[in-house]
């Protein structure tokens, strides 16, 4: 597929024409030059379609995803992606989505958005999504890059942290990792953290590659060659990482503010859910139970397995409600260990309930992100989903090595 | 002459039954009407805007979803508004505003909790239902008459 | 433009009649007034136009067959690019389906209409009911 070329994308969708949503679904496929198409479907399809499918949803409109979605994978509907949209809190179009969802992913190797949204979900909230769904139809080629060639940088500028790496011939030869304040500047100052470490200087760089909240803003400023949303970046560093670049894997970003867990094949992204409503189920949940224990957030990992979750009480996720109820158990006696583990275990299983049901979880299960060396983390998702959950090296740095690698592809162009 | 509610909210058949009878019918087609046409909002394909979910919280709470919540700010003055009403059940599948089950169990239990007059029968299947199915409707429509014009009556 | 815009309508008419056929119904409204535009479509023909003239030429095809010729107002325009599924990446409208399933009982409902117009008595039907458990039990027995 050409690179300017509209991404078609099967709209499959409950309730967004009602909720008044529908308005920001178009402009976000705009803004990314994708459009919008509502597949075809044979009329007659209709009146089996609860059997033929095998749910008989009460709702019309259910029924009508399900045909669209049999017409998507069918071919009748030629298409470069699918977005699956149903209101938020609607039991029912839960249940269809998720199997639709599910059912594409096993029938076809097209990509797939599964979103629940409310009144008050914006363009800008979709954005990141939507732009990765049009990437995987658009630069599957350059996503199927397996070795990084060339002298190359990826800078990721996070919402808590920017990271920056200098890869050459498939070997990572500096890192920088600081704190993000100013947008620009700490992007600057990572980038000659790593430029230093791997003595090179900036003009020898043959292609950079951005990703991350600051994306955009420091693409521009250092002219980056590729500019991309995080989920196909980390996606292809994490399989690139931990070397598990064939076949399934999942991936799972626990992010200084938000979270993605991706489905991926051959290192593309198939199924993906990012989650950024709740700070409990982030970094910065861990980053503050550091800081009421007095521990720098690098020891925080290191107690926590030591402790057992199970000693403490915790009622809420809530990033203000939970902390306090850690802070509560300190107060009755609970040790630093147990809180420490506590608050993995929280984190961990919020992003389970909220996040893992959008994607199917299929070994080798990767976590990447800052809080995958919070040795507590992965400890208890590994306990929460009873498997190995690998934490390749330099996880924290995946947004920067993906978009060093992927920025490769532009040095042989 | 009545306002008359149909369920489903967008037939042909009710709609034109309750216009032939000499009654108006509150339809689905001309509250989208008024939303498309409005001037000013450029919400397509309706109009319809993150407002109406939230005008839709009279009917129904913040947990319920927001596509019920803004099919209902639209069904719900229709409710409102109505003098009498015609639910028809066993309908084949409609789509759009008649396209979410929460939605229509929720509509007919306002249009039945009205004390107004109210007729509930089934989409016919054969042509003796199908008579059965007009001769109710009609002679329902005549009563409302009756009903309307003793009562206008009763207030001179 | 708001006040234009009220007083346009579109109405869809649907004919199911022996003796009328769309294109009758369609040659009614180009004798009528210049202010209407129509469109025939698979399950009936629109008529946009000012709300009276809508509304006195509508009158005039019902009346050719009143029976079988069947009226609904309809919300958006023809061919309003938000609906048109040329201009909004393929899909019937959503109206569509049911609309189809409707128009296939139209014949019934105008059998029904004439019937009633000419005082036929109405045959009373016997409403199956569920079969009783002891029914059931009867039939079970019989046939072990």
């Amino acid at each position: 597929m050409n690179e300017d070329a509209v991404v078609k994308v099967a709209l499959v969708s409950c309730g967004s024409e009602y909720a008044g949503v529908h308005g920001e679904l178009t402009s976000v496929a705009e803004s990314v030059n994708a459009k919008l198409v509502y597949p075809e479907i044979e009329i007659d399809i209709l009146d089996d379609i609860g059997k033929d499918f095998g749910i008989e949803a009460a709702s019309p409109d259910l029924c009508l995803m399900m045909a669209r979605a049999k017409a998507v994978v069918e071919g009748l509907s030629d298409v470069d992606g699918v977005f699956i949209t149903s209101c938020f809190r609607c039991a029912e179009a839960a249940i269809v989505r998720n199997e639709i969802r599910r059912y594409i992913n096993k029938h076809s190797d097209l990509p797939v958005i599964s979103y629940s949204f409310t009144e008050r979900t914006t363009a800008a909230t979709l954005l990141t999504r939507m732009e990765a769904l049009t990437t995987i139809a658009r630069r599957r080629h350059l996503l199927a890059r397996e070795k990084q060639s060339g002298l190359t940088a990826g800078i990721d500028s996070g919402s808590t942290t920017t990271k920056a790496v200098i890869m050459r011939d498939n070997e990572i030869i500096g890192s920088g990792w600081v704190p993000t304040i100013k947008v620009i500047d700490s992007a600057t100052e990572a980038f000659n953290q790593a430029l230093e470490e791997a003595g090179v200087k900036q003009e020898d760089i043959q292609a950079i590659g951005t990703t991350g909240y600051g994306r955009f803003l420091i693409g521009k400023h250092f002219g980056a060659k590729l500019i991309q949303e995080e989920i196909t970046v980390n996606s292809k560093g994490a399989v690139y990482l931990a070397d598990t670049q064939k076949g399934h894997a999942t991936v799972i970003d626990i992010g200084g503010m938000d979270n993605k867990a991706i489905s991926v094949d051959d290192g593309i992204p198939g199924m993906f859910t990012m989650g950024g409503i709740c700070a409990g189920a982030s970094g910065r949940f861990l980053d503050m139970t550091a800081k009421r224990l007095g521990v720098d957030i690098t020891e925080l990992g290191a107690l926590a397995v030591k402790g057992m979750e199970q000693n403490v009480d915790m009622n809420s996720y809530c990033i203000v409600f939970g902390i306090q109820s850690l802070v509560n158990s300190l107060a009755k006696g609970s040790t630093p260990e147990d809180v420490a583990a506590a608050a993995c275990h929280s984190v961990v299983e919020q992003i389970f309930e909220q996040q893992l049901q959008e994607v199917d979880v299929k070994e080798p299960l990767i976590l990447v992100g800052g809080s995958s060396l919070i040795e507590g983390v992965p400890k208890a998702l590994g306990e929460l989903l009873k498997i190995n959950v690998l934490v390749p090296p330099n996880s924290h740095l995946i947004g920067a090595v993906g978009s060093a690698l992927l920025a490769s592809g532009y040095v042989e162009e | 002459m009545a306002k008359v509610i149909i369920y489903p909210t967008n037939s042909l058949i009710l709609s034109d039954l309750v216009q032939r009878f000499g009654h108006t019918p509150l339809a689905m087609m001309e509250k989208i009407k008024e939303k498309v046409t409005t001037v000013g909002v450029d919400s397509p394909p309706m109009n319809i805007t993150a407002e109406e979910p939230k005008h839709g919280l009279k009917y129904a709470a913040v947990e319920v979803p927001a596509g019920v919540r803004g099919r209902m700010a639209i069904v719900g003055p229709m409710i409102e508004e109505a003098e009498a009403g015609i639910i028809v059940g066993e309908s084949p599948m409609a789509f759009g505003c008649m396209g979410c089950a929460r939605t229509n169990e929720l509509t007919k239990y306002l249009i039945r909790s009205r004390e107004m007059p109210l007729l509930e029968l089934e989409f016919p299947k054969d042509d003796d239902e199908g008579q059965e199915f007009v001769y109710r409707i009609a002679e329902f429509l005549k009563s409302l008459d009756e009903v309307k014009g003793e009562s206008e009556e009763a207030t001179e | 433009m708001a006040e234009e815009n009220n007083d346009v309508i579109t109405k869809l008419v649907v004919t199911s009649s022996d003796s009328v056929l769309p294109i009758d119904a369609a040659m009614k409204v180009y004798e009528s007034s210049t202010d209407i535009v129509i469109k025939e479509t698979c399950f009936g023909t629109m008529v946009t136009g000012p709300r009276e003239a809508v509304n006195k030429v509508v009158k005039e095809i019902v009346d050719l067959d009143k029976n079988h010729i069947f009226v609904k107002e309809r919300g958006f325009p023809p061919g309003d690019d938000r609906r048109c599924r040329a201009s909004r990446g393929g899909g019937s409208r959503p109206g569509f389906y049911f609309l189809k399933e409707e128009a296939m009982m139209l014949p019934m409902i105008g059998k029904a209409l004439d019937k009633y117009d000419e005082h036929v008595p109405l045959k009373e039907i016997e409403h199956k009911k569920k079969l009783g458990v002891k029914d059931l039990q009867d039939i079970v027995e019989s046939s072990l």
